[in-house]
């Protein structure tokens, strides 16, 4: 009893500090407001251009018969892609058993729910008539990949934010009486979705149980999401499309992009919100090591997606992959491969490019590489439809983004990025029971159990031992 | 200087391309005629023709509005067109060039007149020849008729070919035919190119699944594959011959393309099933995060309740 008690005075001693070094940012200061006020005019310049699509039609985009999916499911394509690394940090590497996930898991399910919230609102950009989206669910067909999509993205949407929120209770609980300072409707939200955390050893137990559902539940979701995102393409015969390694390829790509984002953000957070002591070398380290894996598992299915079709060169395969391999695509192919996949492979092999600086510079090629690799995913393969094209002006058969079309682009990445603030400047981004939790264990050298350290807890059992 | 340069290259690049554009038909097709008289029958006929085999390319006659194409394919009601003779169309149909496809298997000898006939619709001032006697080097002077008809005995389709002279009538033998069943897109050669026999007979073995419409009608053609010994005859017929086939709707019964209702059950299963299993998992998450809270309340009103003794 006494070691625990010992343990649970540190323990709360921890909590004082780390909560203190978190909570810090949650308020809303001037850089705040005005990176907000930023992200809002040019939240603004995106919608007045959404605003002349919405009155004139996609005859304002580049998008024609020929090509008539462009850079808005390009997008869509790389938010759904991103938004996968929740699963691929929380629940892969958390469920094999890897402690150094802990201070990043909240990071990566922050951007895979303000990824995946926006994913869907970029396929109502693509629509000439948004107005018939009540006809997607009123004349929906089980038997289409895009109904399975819309399904999978929200329920993956839905389980990320449970992701995100679930293990943050007992964090919201631990800073409720720590908010001095903050507008009384923060303080009232974190008793409100404190949902009673007293710490007591049966909630443990059901946050325990609830937390390992959705780590397990999130594996398939997450995968079926981005399958069937590659579904969209892969179920037609258009060479560039009809592969039947998309599902993986396109998963193994998501990882890629996905954790160079979460390494930004790490970066970010460490430096604007001061957490050098949670976010440490060690953890760039470790996750830099991720992004090599990840990218050389993507590497080996590059080879794949290009070598087997290159081998039998079908006549249509051959007129796609010269475009792409030798041909018009060609700087920005080999610019995505090289920059953007094979150069950080080999950089990342080094120590010395695992460290933060060097890892955010890295991290951005990869992140706007992978970007544009899914679009040229999407587009070139629709430059060779399969009767002739005849009499029709150049522009109906190469796709060119207007000015208006890359203005609505950027919406989502906008809307994302106030997300992502909004979400890290409302709640604590880094997880303060566990990190407390942790740093008591690595003083104490033995599991601390939570339900023994909860002051209100403390104090029931022992009232209880005195009555019984 | 450079205007002279200039006049080089224009003449260079100019003057081969005309003399690409002369389509050049010999003397002894310029002559051919229609064997039958062009009516309002025939000019119909000829209509739903172009509209099916023509009209992507040659547009609406009279509006211009044919393919660029180079060379271009012109507008049929303009004099590009009608300045040709009937063989001179006949031809160019037959054989086409270049980017105009050649017809040969794609329509008979009577569809391409009657496409002949609906182009001429477009020209007040034509004044139709007709052949009544189907020239003949083997047969001179002779009418060449043709008779199809369905022998279901061995399911073969008798050829029957005589060359007609006054009262007279002979077989006509030893002359090679070809016959064709009109199908959706095009025609289907029917067994081999045969030779007509002692008696002036041939017959085609029609291959057991050949499917007809509601009745096992098919229409067939036959014609002679040396015209120029044997004439141009062609005859077209409607005969039962072929399997009576009921057009099943490719939307009667459940599959990937069909609505929803009609989706296959393996995907509606599979689509439930999985949906359920998520959802069913979310909620239970949900009754998790219930307990919670309740377990929470109840250490707090103990809590409360201690507090007080
Ligand atoms: C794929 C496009 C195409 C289709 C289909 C087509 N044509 Fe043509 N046609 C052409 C082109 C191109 C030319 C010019 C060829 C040349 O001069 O080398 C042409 C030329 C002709 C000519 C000769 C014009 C002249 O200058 O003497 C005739 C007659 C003609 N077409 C009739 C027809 C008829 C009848 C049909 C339908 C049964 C048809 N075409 C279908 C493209 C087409």
């Amino acid at each position: 009893m006494t070691t625990s008690h010992s343990g649970s005075t540190r323990y709360r001693e921890r909590v004082d500090s780390v909560s203190k070094d978190i909570l810090r940012n949650v308020r809303f200061n001037q850089g705040f407001i005005l990176w907000m006020g930023f992200l809002t005019a040019v939240l603004a310049v995106c919608l007045f251009a959404y605003t002349i699509q919405l009155r004139k039609g996609l005859g304002v985009t580049g998008l024609r018969d020929i090509t008539s999916w462009g850079m808005y499911i390009a997008n869509f394509v790389f938010f759904v892609a991103t938004s996968l690394v929740g699963m691929l940090i929380s629940s892969v590497l958390g469920l094999i058993g890897f402690k150094w996930v802990k201070p990043i898991a909240r990071i990566a399910e922050i951007i895979a729910v303000a990824f995946a919230s926006i994913a869907g609102l970029i396929i109502i950009s693509d629509m000439g008539r948004p107005d018939r989206l009540p006809n997607v669910f009123i004349y929906g067909r089980v038997q289409s990949p895009i109904l399975w999509d819309v399904t999978v993205v929200t329920t993956y949407f839905l389980v990320s934010l449970m992701l995100w929120f679930i293990p943050m209770i007992p964090d919201l609980a631990i800073a409720k009486t720590r908010l001095n300072g903050r507008p009384a409707f923060l303080v009232k939200a974190y008793e409100l979705l404190s949902i009673n955390w007293v710490g007591h050893k049966k909630q443990v137990k059901t946050l325990n149980e609830a937390g390992r559902i959705l780590l397990i539940l999130i594996v398939p979701l997450a995968f079926a999401i981005h399958t069937v995102t590659s579904w969209l393409f892969a179920v037609t015969p258009r060479a560039g499309w009809d592969s039947s390694i998309f599902g993986p390829y396109f998963i193994s790509g998501a990882f890629v992009s996905g954790t160079s984002a979460v390494i930004i953000a790490m970066f970010f957070y460490r430096k604007s919100y001061k957490l050098e002591k949670y976010l440490t070398d060690f953890h760039f380290e470790k996750i830099g090591r991720v992004l090599a894996l990840v990218s050389i598992v993507y590497i080996y299915f590059n080879i794949n997606e290009f070598l087997v079709p290159g081998y039998k060169l079908k006549t249509l395969d051959e007129i796609h992959l010269k475009e792409l391999l030798a041909g018009e695509y060609a700087p920005l192919f080999w610019g995505v491969q090289l920059l953007g996949l094979l150069i950080p492979v080999i950089l990342l092999l080094f120590k010395q490019f695992r460290k933060p600086l060097p890892m955010v510079v890295i991290a951005s090629f990869v992140l706007a590489a992978s970007w544009l690799k899914r679009y040229i995913i999407v587009v070139p393969p629709q430059a060779h439809p399969f009767l002739p094209v005849q009499n029709v002006p150049v522009e109906w058969i190469v796709y060119t983004p207007t000015l208006i079309e890359i203005a609505i682009s950027v919406a989502p990445l906008v809307l994302a990025l106030m997300i992502i603030t909004i979400l890290s400047k409302l709640f604590p981004v880094l997880p303060i029971h566990e990190l407390a939790e942790e740093e008591t264990l690595a003083v104490d050298g033995h599991e601390t159990d939570l339900a023994h350290i909860d002051e209100t807890a403390v104090y029931n059992e022992e009232k209880k031992a005195n009555n019984n | 200087m450079r205007s002279i340069l200039l006049g080089i290259v224009t003449f260079l690049v100019i003057v081969p391309d005309l003399a690409g554009q002369e389509w050049i038909v010999p003397d002894d097709k310029k002559g051919k005629l229609s064997t039958f008289q062009f009516d309002e029958n025939t000019k119909k006929s000829g209509e739903k023709i172009y509209s099916v085999n023509c009209i992507s390319c040659h547009g609406t006659p009279g509006k211009g509005n044919f393919l660029k194409l180079v060379p271009p394919p012109g507008d049929p009601a303009t004099d590009k067109i009608q300045l040709n003779r009937d063989g001179e169309l006949f031809y160019k149909v037959i054989n086409g060039r270049g980017q105009m496809p050649s017809f040969k298997n794609a329509l008979s000898s009577d569809e391409i007149w009657h496409v002949i006939s609906f182009v001429r619709s477009f020209n007040s001032s034509y004044k139709q020849l007709i052949m009544p006697v189907i020239t003949s080097s083997a047969y001179p002077g002779a009418v060449i008729k043709m008779m199809l008809s369905y022998n279901s005995s061995d399911s073969t389709i008798v050829l029957e070919a005589d060359a007609v002279k006054q009262n007279s009538s002979v077989a006509v033998t030893g002359a090679e035919v070809k016959l064709l069943v009109h199908r959706t897109f095009g025609h289907l050669q029917i067994d081999d190119i045969k030779t007509t026999d002692i008696n002036g007979k041939v017959a085609f073995k029609v291959p057991a699944n050949l499917p007809g419409d509601t009745l096992g009608n098919i229409q067939v053609s036959a014609r002679f594959i040396n015209e120029d010994t044997f004439g141009s005859v062609s005859k077209d017929t409607i005969l039962t011959a072929a399997l009576i086939t009921l057009p099943v709707s490719l939307v009667a019964e459940r599959a990937m393309w069909n609505n929803v209702r009609k989706a296959p059950v393996w995907v509606i299963l599979t689509y439930s099933l999985g949906l359920l299993t998520a959802l069913g998992f979310i909620g239970l998450v949900l009754m998790k995060i219930r307990d919670i809270f309740i377990i929470g309340e109840s250490v707090l009103k103990d809590s409360e309740k201690i507090n007080i003794t």
